[in-house]
């Protein structure tokens, strides 16, 4: 045995977000962030507005709108903001979560103001037509084929979504449904912009090769002149009801070639004191190959080839994720009753000082990563104010972690790792 | 409203940027290592190359480099494979290795205060791996795993029959994850071997950055890997076969039981020492990216899949392009002719220089990107090391690609890009094997029949491949 190598997290430099925070006259809020190293900026807007947020009986919808706000506005031809970024060497993407919807771009910064004004133009004028509006219809069912359809284990977050929430619109996940997507018309669209994408339900953050004051100056220039809409944005109040048994489904595909499994325990929000705690048994449990997890599973009872450990944290309360996928001849009992062994374990004795300190050190330096591109810092802070509701957390995050005890990790794995909490998918092979 | 607000502003004027200058050294025992300095974060990175990968195996042994590489972290002859997992997780740090068709890569990243040690982590695990059975056999168990979920996914199947289609028996032919019967046939003696002989310094890069000088950089090298000796033994070679002839043809692999048709279309193509690289990268950005041909014609325009994209990437010999895209069975027909005239089209309805110059940023935005970051920095020197190209180039490549103008790309694309394509579907054949049968030469695979450990990708089918001598096509 040789001795273990070790730092402590406490010399891991881990510099704090120098971020200025402001908040414009008609609600939208503005984070500017420079870093004049090298010519480049990353713009994030994030809405308020997610999967959790869709029509009744249009789920899917606002994924569907995310990919509708490249289609063009009063002043622009669709496809503008791919103009305005790929062809200058920049890039841009959006994505759609259970809470909010982002769209991003990576530019050179002489290009900063002309996208700050492209992102205010497509929250201010969208314009859609039937016939973009068809065609990128098309290209979400496409995409639901992509990922749930032809990709192995697709379906996985799909059933775990419905099976956990009973009454929260979390059970019906982001991507929707072909079905109903196909039920939604161009109305729709316009009332969902109207509705959700307003100056107060929007997050700008500017990250990057930028002046400060002049980068406000042109937020408050192209944002500050859209109008807020008197009616308030509405809001998700619906509370699922605590759990009270576990809940088994079973499905079966010809593409899951393995016996597979999620184990998903309800768990608070992401703005919940507990949440630190809950990604430190997340780490103690499934980060790296020395996790609990990949030890006992993987390495020294080699019952499955990847296990995994997620506490999939949202803006109301979410699940925490416990994955399995089998080794090959290997039984689902075999590796499941191994997999309850090890929540049983750090539910029945605290984690050791030496898995604190490493998950310590793994977090701390996942931190410094973050922060190696504008992309990755804008989005962060975009994150945490939608999400949590301040970009401050960013900075206080690390101190959290470092906060949580080894009884603090137990007490949370007794809270919320209990049989009545658990939803059970078991995805099997034809 | 008239304030001047509404309308779209001009860019202001550019400013340079910056790229990392390496510097070079060689040490006693033959290893080249090639530095640089960033420090904005308290990162270190490097990646050490091993001159040997998937390329050099013979076909009954496919799979061997990736299975090297995947023991290497699995236990030294100081530490088990949960010590090593433990050590490196206590340090905060990533140590991953792996192999490609044209070498192998053992990388490792880490904080300021963390790195020495995990540095040297590296090091043991380059120089001293124990390949004890037991981990062969996890490795070889989880490979097969692996494998499986490779098959059930029509993309990831695609892309391995269209690389056999592309080369048949000759390097970059043979999945180098293996097949079945060849993961069960290698020995532990038989990765030892392969590690023992091409592992060594004399035919190794080590590329490291970051968060240091270049002298702390150098005598870290010469700290941990300058007592490291070359074997007497001869060095890594890939067997000389000769590719086979590109021809138009279409190779369905039935699997009706697939969600979607997978599609890939291509043929072998340019190494990367070619003078023609530049001019290939700008063909391809020309078809490939969201405002690329192919994804304009694909989704953005009929809304035929999610994403089509094509690839070129670079290879020390003459590497594969590929276009694909994942289809609706009953689709797959549109998409073939789609993607084969979109091809075409860069003969037809050339690209002007107007249009590449937005086409030329995409790659030279795209290639300042992945230097923001010293994992990219670092990756982006080790490609260089391991083509032979001048480690200055690296500097050069946006003057590279702006030199290429419309003739050059027209005149790449019509000898590489639209004659003598295959095409590659993964799906079920029935909806659409009959209907390309009327007008291409088509091959239909059962799925169950399907062989990728064989040139002809039928287990006993002894059709041999037309042969051509590479001069010709590189």
């Amino acid at each position: 045995m040789t001795a273990l190598p070790t730092i402590s997290a406490s010399a891991i430099h881990v510099s704090p977000f120098l971020y200025i925070d402001r908040t414009l006259a008609n609600g939208l809020r503005a984070i500017v962030i420079p870093d004049r190293r090298v010519p480049s900026a990353a713009i994030n807007v994030a809405y308020r507005v997610g999967g959790k947020d869709d029509p009744p009986g249009r789920s899917g919808f606002a994924h569907l709108f995310e990919h509708l706000m490249f289609k063009g506005t009063s002043r622009t031809a669709p496809e503008t903001i791919d103009r305005l970024t790929e062809d200058i060497g920049g890039f841009n993407n959006a994505f759609t979560t259970e809470d909010i919807t982002n769209y991003y771009e990576v530019i050179p910064s002489n290009h900063l103001e002309r996208l700050l004004w492209a992102e205010a133009d497509r929250l201010a004028s969208l314009t859609v037509n039937d016939t973009n509006f068809a065609t990128e219809r098309e290209v979400v069912i496409g995409e639901y084929d992509q990922r749930i359809l032809a990709e192995p284990y697709g379906l996985l977050d799909e059933l775990v979504n419905r099976e956990a929430y009973r009454v929260h619109p979390y059970r019906r996940g982001v991507i929707g449904s072909p079905a109903e997507l196909n039920a939604a018309a161009l109305e729709d669209v316009v009332a969902f912009h109207a509705t959700y994408y307003r100056p107060d339900n929007a997050v700008v953050v500017v990250a990057g090769d930028c002046d400060v004051e002049e980068t406000f100056g042109w937020i408050e220039r192209y944002f500050g002149r859209i109008p807020t809409p008197p009616s308030p944005i509405p809001r998700v109040h619906v509370v699922e009801p605590p759990q009270t048994e576990e809940r088994i489904f079973t499905h079966r595909a010809a593409n899951a070639p393995l016996p597979a499994l999620e184990e998903a325990y309800h768990i608070p929000e992401a703005a919940h004191p507990d949440a630190p705690a809950l990604e430190v048994l997340e780490a103690v449990l499934g980060a790296g190959r020395s996790s609990r997890l990949y030890t006992s599973l993987v390495y020294e009872r080699q019952l499955v080839t990847s296990a995994w450990a997620a506490a999939d944290l949202r803006e109301q309360p979410g699940l925490f994720g416990l994955r399995i996928t089998c080794a090959r001849g290997i039984a689902l009992a075999d590796a499941r009753a191994a997999l309850h062994e090890e929540v049983e374990r750090v539910r029945s004795e605290p984690p050791s000082e030496v898995e604190l300190e490493r998950v310590r050190t793994q977090i701390a330096s996942a931190l410094v990563r973050a922060r190696q591109t504008n992309n990755g810092v804008a989005m962060a802070l975009a994150r945490a104010t939608t999400e949590r509701g301040d970009p401050a957390v960013v900075n206080t995050d690390l101190e959290h972690y470092l906060a949580v005890s080894a009884a603090d990790v137990q007490r949370v794995a007794r809270t919320y790792l209990t049989l009545e909490n658990r939803t059970t998918i078991e995805y099997l092979p034809a | 409203m008239n304030d001047g607000a509404t309308a779209m502003p001009a860019p202001g004027p550019p400013r340079d940027a910056a790229i990392p200058q390496a510097v070079e050294r060689t040490l006693d025992n033959g290893l080249r290592v090639v530095a640089f300095e960033q420090r904005n974060l308290p990162l270190i990175a490097a990646q050490l190359l091993v001159d040997c990968g998937g390329a050099a195996e013979r076909e009954e042994e496919a799979g061997l480099s990736a299975m090297v590489a995947a023991l290497l972290t699995q236990g030294t002859t100081r530490r088990s494979a949960t010590e090593i997992a433990a050590a490196i997780d206590a340090l905060g740090a990533r140590l991953d290795a792996g192999s490609g068709y044209d070498a192998s890569v053992v990388s490792v990243s880490a904080t300021t205060p963390a790195f020495g040690q995990a540095f040297a982590l590296l090091n043991e695990i380059v120089r001293a791996p124990a390949f004890v059975s037991r981990e062969v056999e996890r490795v070889r168990t989880k490979s097969l795993s692996d494998l499986s979920l490779t098959y059930a996914n029509p993309n990831a199947l695609a892309r391995l029959v269209a690389y056999r289609v592309a080369y048949a028996g000759a390097p970059y032919g043979h999945p180098l994850a293996g097949t079945a019967a060849t993961l069960a046939s290698l020995e532990r003696d038989r990765v030892a071997w392969f590690h023992e002989r091409f592992y060594r310094p004399d035919d190794a890069t080590l590329v490291i950055g970051g968060d240091l000088t270049l002298d702390e950089a150098f005598a870290l090298a010469e700290r941990e890997l300058g007592g490291w000796h070359a074997p007497g033994s001869a060095r890594c070679t890939v067997p000389d076969a000769a590719f086979p002839a590109a021809r138009p043809r279409v190779v369905i692999v039935d699997k009706p039981e697939s969600g979607r048709t997978a599609l890939s279309v291509g043929r072998v193509t340019i190494p990367r020492r070619s003078p023609d690289y530049a001019a290939a990268v700008v063909a391809n950005a020309v078809l490939s990216g969201y405002s690329g041909r192919i994804n304009q014609e694909i989704r953005v325009k009929r809304g035929l899949s999610y994403s089509a994209s094509t690839s070129l990437p670079a290879r020390r010999l003459p590497a594969l392009f590929s276009a694909s895209t994942l289809i609706d069975h009953g689709r797959a027909v549109e998409a073939t002719e789609v993607t084969l005239a979109t091809l075409r089209s860069l003969v037809d309805a050339p690209a002007r220089d107007d249009d590449l110059v937005s086409r030329k940023a995409t790659v030279t935005g795209g290639f300042y990107r992945g230097i923001e970051t010293i994992d990219g920095i670092a990756s982006a020197l080790a490609e260089h090391v391991l083509f032979d190209v001048p480690l200055d180039e690296l500097s050069r490549f946006p003057a590279r690609i702006a030199a290429v103008d419309a003739a050059v790309v027209r005149s790449f694309a019509a000898r590489w890009l639209v004659e003598d394509l295959f095409v590659v579907l993964v799906g079920d054949a029935s909806r659409f094997a009959g209907e390309l049968a009327q007008t291409h030469d088509v091959r239909i695979i059962p799925g169950d029949g399907l062989d990728l450990g064989s040139p002809t990708l039928e287990a006993g089918a002894l059709t041999a491949p037309r042969l051509i001598d590479r001069d010709a096509v590189g």
